[in-house]
């Protein structure tokens, strides 16, 4: 009896490649051609045939777009909502996941499903009660009624009390022994030992923030305090398509979220894989 | 160093079902500097007990006291003890550096150059120097072992606690670490409280066993006086490898003759004032004998068929079956031995424990002092 898994046949293999390379230019093809798109002036995005090889009217896009919108504002906006906000959940989520996790409290289940149940909530259901909320605290209009109402966020909770079960009790009670208070056993041992799953869950949260777009189209009116999609949004004129403008703008987006993944990378897989913790 | 006095101590879990007693009314009173090793069964209670003492479980009701100080409601971190875990609870991200010094540093105002150079000590005087820049994922199971040992001498603890620190650990290891934990026990005299399952690991380490079952304190002593003056059955059971040999056996008496009948061919006269005495007015009793009592090729005794044996290199352990009872018996190795053989084993009438049918309770030990005695030194322990 061999031991070694077996090897799929070639035809197998071959197959499974060519499925991997099919999906993979599909993902890739709206990149570049929104990197094409971008580098085009506005009458040459609709020739035919179309251009493939892109062009050298980058800059000149670009200054178009500054003319048009103060579109570097929206960018700096949108890293400024997108940082605090993931700084703030992951706090938040951690520490509701490790309480969740570790500690016994009465109702304790009944309250956990309760939060997860939220998630099935689309935000088109909580965006008139949160615009009311918004008013009545005086914060419509500012980066604040982005971040806080969605700062404790039950995917997140979910997340981190998954990968916190999977520290032993033992390491909490040895740091107890040690003199740790209950905070330190969250900040110096619980922390650092689910890094994997806190990296994934930023991923998660910032991309939550960095695409949001109908709830910030709400309680947002003033352009200066504009994040990215609502910039975006503004370049989509009544009577025109500013199509040059928008794939620079698009362009110029995802520069930040790519490296922020980079980043985080090593970690992300672990983190989705479960356990922060391997023995 | 302290005293640890354990006083009417309960512990009761709630659940689904009603009510769980973990521990019941644990009295207890462990000397300054000893070793003391709570053996027993899984759910005994011996681990419950330990975290009692350590504060990281409530007591139900009774007090624990660390020398006169009432230390039942204080947080573990206010009790001045170290813990040696069971997976050792090294903290993956920190180095065995930060491992070692993580205590001091959060409990103490020892600056940090001074904690460095205790924590090269505490690593010297456990050979594992090398060691202190490496994560705990580098070490081996025997490395971590006494790291997590190191963590929890350099506070020099007044109470040093231990749950099965070695059971993760290969059989050869577990032995040399054995013997270094009773060296450095000795060597720092801490008052030390270790927990086990396993009854060799607890007659070869403590100064004194406490074995429980079912949450209840069975017997506290010297291990070979609770060895040879075992208070019930399931203490007698429990301390010995192989465990002692149990038969069921009804008593007639004739003049000064007793004779036990037990299953298929055991038939035991004993003409001893002292089996008589015990027995009382009993017509049923457990006959027990230690493995190590039975003897092939004497004279009288019982016919036995032999199942299996196991041979240990200077002796062999015969396992074999009178009835429904199955008799392990340690004989020399120069009996050549073989399943299916057909013996006779003796025994002595002095190496015959006896129990009552009923509760277990001992009846005659081997050192023929009295079960009520043994009661005693349950009570008040004396080293």
């Amino acid at each position: 009896m061999s031991v070694a898994s077996k090897k799929p046949d070639l035809p197998v293999q071959f197959g499974v490649y060519i499925s991997l390379l099919i999906v993979i230019v599909l993902t890739l093809v709206p990149f570049y051609w929104m990197i094409v798109g971008a580098t085009l002036p506005q009458d040459q995005f609709f020739t035919y045939p179309p251009r493939f090889l892109p062009g050298t009217h980058f800059f000149e896009n670009l200054a178009d777009l500054r003319d048009r919108f103060p579109y570097l504002l929206s960018i700096w906006n949108s890293i400024f909502v997108a940082t605090v906000y993931t700084v703030l959940s992951l706090f938040l989520c951690s520490l509701a996941g490790f309480a969740f996790a570790k500690y016994e409290f009465a109702y304790k289940e009944y309250l956990f499903y309760f939060i997860l149940a939220t998630v099935v909530l689309p935000v088109q259901i909580m965006i008139i009660p949160l615009f009311l909320l918004m008013a009545n605290f005086g914060l419509l209009d500012t980066h604040i009624a982005l971040i806080l109402p969605f700062a404790a966020n039950p995917v997140g909770i979910f997340l981190m009390r998954q990968s916190m079960k999977s520290i032993p009790d033992s390491w909490l009670d040895s740091a107890r022994i040690d003199g740790a208070s209950e905070f330190q056993l969250y900040y110096r041992i619980a922390l650092p030992s689910v890094k994997p799953a806190l990296a994934a869950l930023a991923v998660i949260l910032f991309l939550f923030q960095w695409n949001a777009f109908l709830y910030p189209l709400v309680v947002l009116t003033s352009e200066e305090l504009f994040t990215i999609p609502l910039a975006i949004e503004r370049l989509v004129g009544q009577h025109r398509l500013y199509f040059d403008q928008i794939m620079v703008a698009t362009a110029l987006a995802i520069i930040p979220i790519t490296i922020l993944f980079l980043l985080l990378q090593k970690y992300f897989v672990r983190g989705f894989a479960g356990t922060a913790y391997q023995p | 160093m302290t005293s640890i006095e354990l006083d009417s101590v309960n512990k009761i879990y709630d659940s689904e079902g009603g009510e769980i007693c973990a521990v019941n009314d644990m009295d207890l009173e462990i000397q300054e500097g000893e070793f003391l090793v709570f053996v027993g069964p899984s759910g005994c209670g011996k681990t419950t007990t330990l975290r009692m003492i350590a504060g990281l479980e409530d007591v139900t009701t009774g007090t624990i006291e660390f020398g006169d100080e009432d230390v039942t409601d204080l947080r573990a971190r206010d009790r001045d003890i170290a813990m040696v875990f069971q997976d050792y609870a090294l903290y993956p991200h920190m180095s065995v550096r930060d491992n070692i010094g993580f205590g001091l540093r959060l409990s103490t105002d020892i600056p940090e150059s001074e904690i460095a150079s205790m924590v090269e000590e505490t690593a010297e005087m456990l050979g594992i120097e090398d060691l202190l820049p490496k994560k705990p994922s580098d070490l081996s199971g025997g490395q971590q072992q006494r790291v997590a040992l190191g963590r929890a001498i350099i506070r020099e603890p007044s109470v040093f606690l231990l749950d099965e620190p070695l059971s993760n650990l290969d059989a050869k290891l577990r032995d040399s670490m054995r013997k270094e934990i009773m060296e450095l026990q000795q060597q720092l005299g801490i008052t030390s409280v270790y927990v086990t399952h396993d009854q060799t690991e607890a007659m070869a380490m403590s100064d004194r066993v406490a074995v429980l079952n079912d949450g209840e304190l069975q017997q506290c002593g010297p291990p070979e006086d609770v060895y040879r003056n075992p208070t019930n059955q399931f203490v007698a059971g429990f301390l010995g490898s192989p465990s002692m040999n149990f038969l069921e056996a009804t008593v007639s008496s004739d003049g000064d003759t007793v004779t036990f009948n037990g299953d298929a061919d055991f038939v035991y006269h004993s003409e001893a004032s002292s089996i008589a005495e015990a027995l009382g007015d009993r017509n049923r009793c457990t006959v027990g004998i230690r493995p190590e009592d039975l003897v092939v090729g004497a004279e009288s005794g019982f016919n036995v068929t032999v199942t299996v044996v196991e041979a240990m290199g200077d002796e062999n352990v015969v396992y074999a079956q009178v009835g429904d009872a199955e008799i392990r018996a340690r004989v020399d190795s120069q009996h050549r031995l073989s399943a299916g053989d057909d013996i006779l084993l003796g025994f002595d009438d002095d190496n015959v424990y006896l129990f009552d049918a009923e509760t277990g309770d001992s009846l005659r030990t081997k050192d023929l002092d009295s079960a009520e005695e043994t009661e005693k030194r349950i009570t008040s322990p004396e080293r």
